[in-house]
């Protein structure tokens, strides 16, 4: 492509619309949100190993780094959601999403969908699924449309 | 609880609705750049006029009912103020338009008069709401712009009792309070709750929706003091201003509302996406949604299993619960692929939903989007008694508003009803 389309024409638009203001930023710094985020994700895995799967998903759920300056710290966070994910019994989840608050079932549902996005090993489709299928039935279609229209993307 | 009066008024959408003031007559537009008159004859609606003058799609529609004048506004930028006009030669009275200077370089999205009748509201995509006043000494209307610091396309607006102040939903994600107050029309207001000093374009709010979603309606209570807002996050909004404002947010299991209208002081109605009207309320506790003013469960006694106790399940949801395939929807869309039948309006409504009956039909009353509802008749106490809403499914329906959640949570019985 030729040089113009390199330009950034949004630097010359007074009325541009940035990312920020389309949402809060997190105010944290990056530095201790990723701190927190591998100090969660140790405590996700002693939850795990203990059997406390609730626990642990409300341990990661709350105060999920949202935003595009924590790219680690989500990172970290995904893989501590999928890891209790796939340590779940699925005769378990009905109970354990029924148990969330309607904040965490959306932040959940946010990491499924950010899951089935990812292509990492340790991701199992069909896991996501039963989860999502889950996680639908008792949160409903208004759950799957606030993480469409969410900008504070996990 | 009667039942609500359906006429099928088209099979195209209706895009807006305003009635008259004594409710015989109504303006609505059918999706096209033009707007008919029908008027009421028995249990049918007859089209006695139609107002064409713009040439694109009417986007929306409000008529004065105190000084009997109808404005119109479409995407092709203009608004159009009609008012009925006697032929000189003929003596027969006609709907005549009168243009509005918009001064706007998209399309206007929304319209509504003031509470005086004496200005309205135009919204738009051009990051702007015109505020029309009537020039008598060129005879025509004028245009102010509120234009900080809205950031999108305005959706929709609504006015303080006041006359003054004006609610804005905008595309930027959010709610504002803004002043609209014109030197030459308005007396100078005295204070409310949202601000005692008022100049034009005073930012007296502005709410963020609470995950994302832009915002599509807005609503003051009754007496201006709380704010309602329904955006696309599937959630309604209500603001009690203040220093510290309080805010409750309803968050829903179901589709987006699109529209809401207050009902009385604690109540609201919103109807959207899930194809029927819902009734919030407030109690002690907060806000809640306290039931659906369609009665889905009366309808679907023939659809087997709907409120089987082990599947939750509610108002406007099949069998099938969500999440799963539909396989009602996609026998239907197999059929009408590999055979060439073709399906009704629940055909595509069933898309959003999945919530279809045996026969194909939803469950609800409208058959697709509502887009549009207003207040239609007041109790004595002044609260509104009913409510019209008109939809994609080309639909007008008049429901009553249950006040009283004992005898709706009766009427919805085996229903789960959670949000």
């Amino acid at each position: 492509m030729n040089n113009w389309r390199r330009i950034d024409i949004d630097a010359y638009d007074e009325d541009v619309v940035h990312e920020t203001d389309l949402y809060d930023p997190d105010p944290r710094d990056p530095a201790t949100v990723a701190n927190d985020a591998k100090q969660k994700a140790t405590q996700v895995r002693s939850l795990i190993s203990r059997g406390d799967i609730p626990a642990a998903l409300a341990a990661v759920l709350t105060d999920a780094p949202y935003g595009s300056q924590f790219e680690d710290a989500k990172n970290v966070s995904l893989s501590a959601v999928l890891l209790i994910l796939n340590s779940t019994k699925s005769t378990d989840i009905p109970g354990i999403v029924k148990g969330l608050s309607q904040d965490e079932q959306d932040t959940l549902m946010k990491y499924l969908y950010k899951g089935m996005a990812s292509q990492g090993t340790e991701v199992n489709g069909s896991v996501l699924l039963g989860w999502h299928e889950k996680l639908t039935e008792v949160a409903g279609t208004g759950c799957i449309v606030r993480v469409m229209t969410d900008r504070r993307t996990v | 609880m009667s039942a609500p009066e359906i006429y099928p008024l088209a099979t195209v959408p209706i895009t807006s609705h305003a009635f008259s003031a004594d409710r015989s007559q109504v303006a609505v537009s059918f999706n096209s750049e033009e707007a008919q008159i029908l008027t009421r004859q028995g249990p049918e609606w007859i089209p006695i006029e139609t107002l064409a003058e713009h040439d694109k799609v009417i986007t929306s529609i409000d008529w004065a009912p105190k000084t009997n004048r109808i404005v119109t506004c479409s995407q092709d930028r203009n608004a159009y103020v009609w008012t009925e006009t006697p032929n000189p030669v003929t003596g027969e009275i006609k709907w005549k338009p009168t243009l509005v200077l918009l001064r706007i370089n998209r399309a206007a999205t929304y319209v509504r008069w003031s509470p005086f009748e004496d200005k309205f509201a135009v919204a738009s995509g051009a990051r702007a709401i015109a505020i029309c006043s009537f020039e008598s000494d060129n005879d025509w209307w004028v245009a102010k712009h509120l234009k900080k610091p809205i950031r999108s396309t305005v959706l929709s607006v609504e006015w303080h009792p006041n006359n003054v102040l004006l609610a804005a939903g905008s595309a930027d994600m959010k709610a504002r309070v803004l002043s609209a107050y014109i030197k030459d029309v308005d007396k100078r207001p005295s204070g409310t709750v949202w601000g005692e000093k008022l100049p034009f374009n005073t930012l007296c709010g502005e709410y963020s929706s609470p995950n994302g979603g832009w915002v599509h309606s807005v609503g003051f209570s009754p007496s201006g003091d709380v704010l309602a807002f329904a955006s696309h996050d599937s959630c309604v909004t209500i603001v009690y201003p203040g220093p510290t404002p309080s805010i409750f947010t309803v968050k829903m299991n179901s589709l987006p509302y699109v529209t809401l209208t207050w009902t009385a002081e604690d109540t609201l109605v919103a109807a959207g996406h899930d194809c029927h009207p819902m009734l919030f309320q407030a109690d002690s506790s907060g806000w809640k949604a306290v039931g659906s003013l369609d009665d889905v469960t009366g309808s679907s006694k023939s659809a087997s299993g709907f409120s089987s106790p082990s599947t939750p399940s509610f108002p406007g949801r099949s069998s099938t619960p969500v999440g799963r395939l539909n396989n009602e929807a996609f026998n239907r869309f197999r059929n009408a692929d590999s055979r060439g039948t073709s399906g009704s309006a629940a055909l595509q409504a069933g898309l959003g939903g999945g919530a279809s009956g045996p026969d194909g039909e939803l469950l609800t009353v409208h058959q697709n989007t509502i887009t549009s509802v207003r207040p239609y008749d007041y109790a004595p106490d002044g609260t509104v008694a009913k409510v019209t809403t008109t939809g994609v499914d080309g639909k007008l329906v008049v429901w009553a508003v249950s006040a009283t959640p004992g005898s709706l949570a009766g009427k919805l019985g085996s229903v789960h009803l959670r949000h």
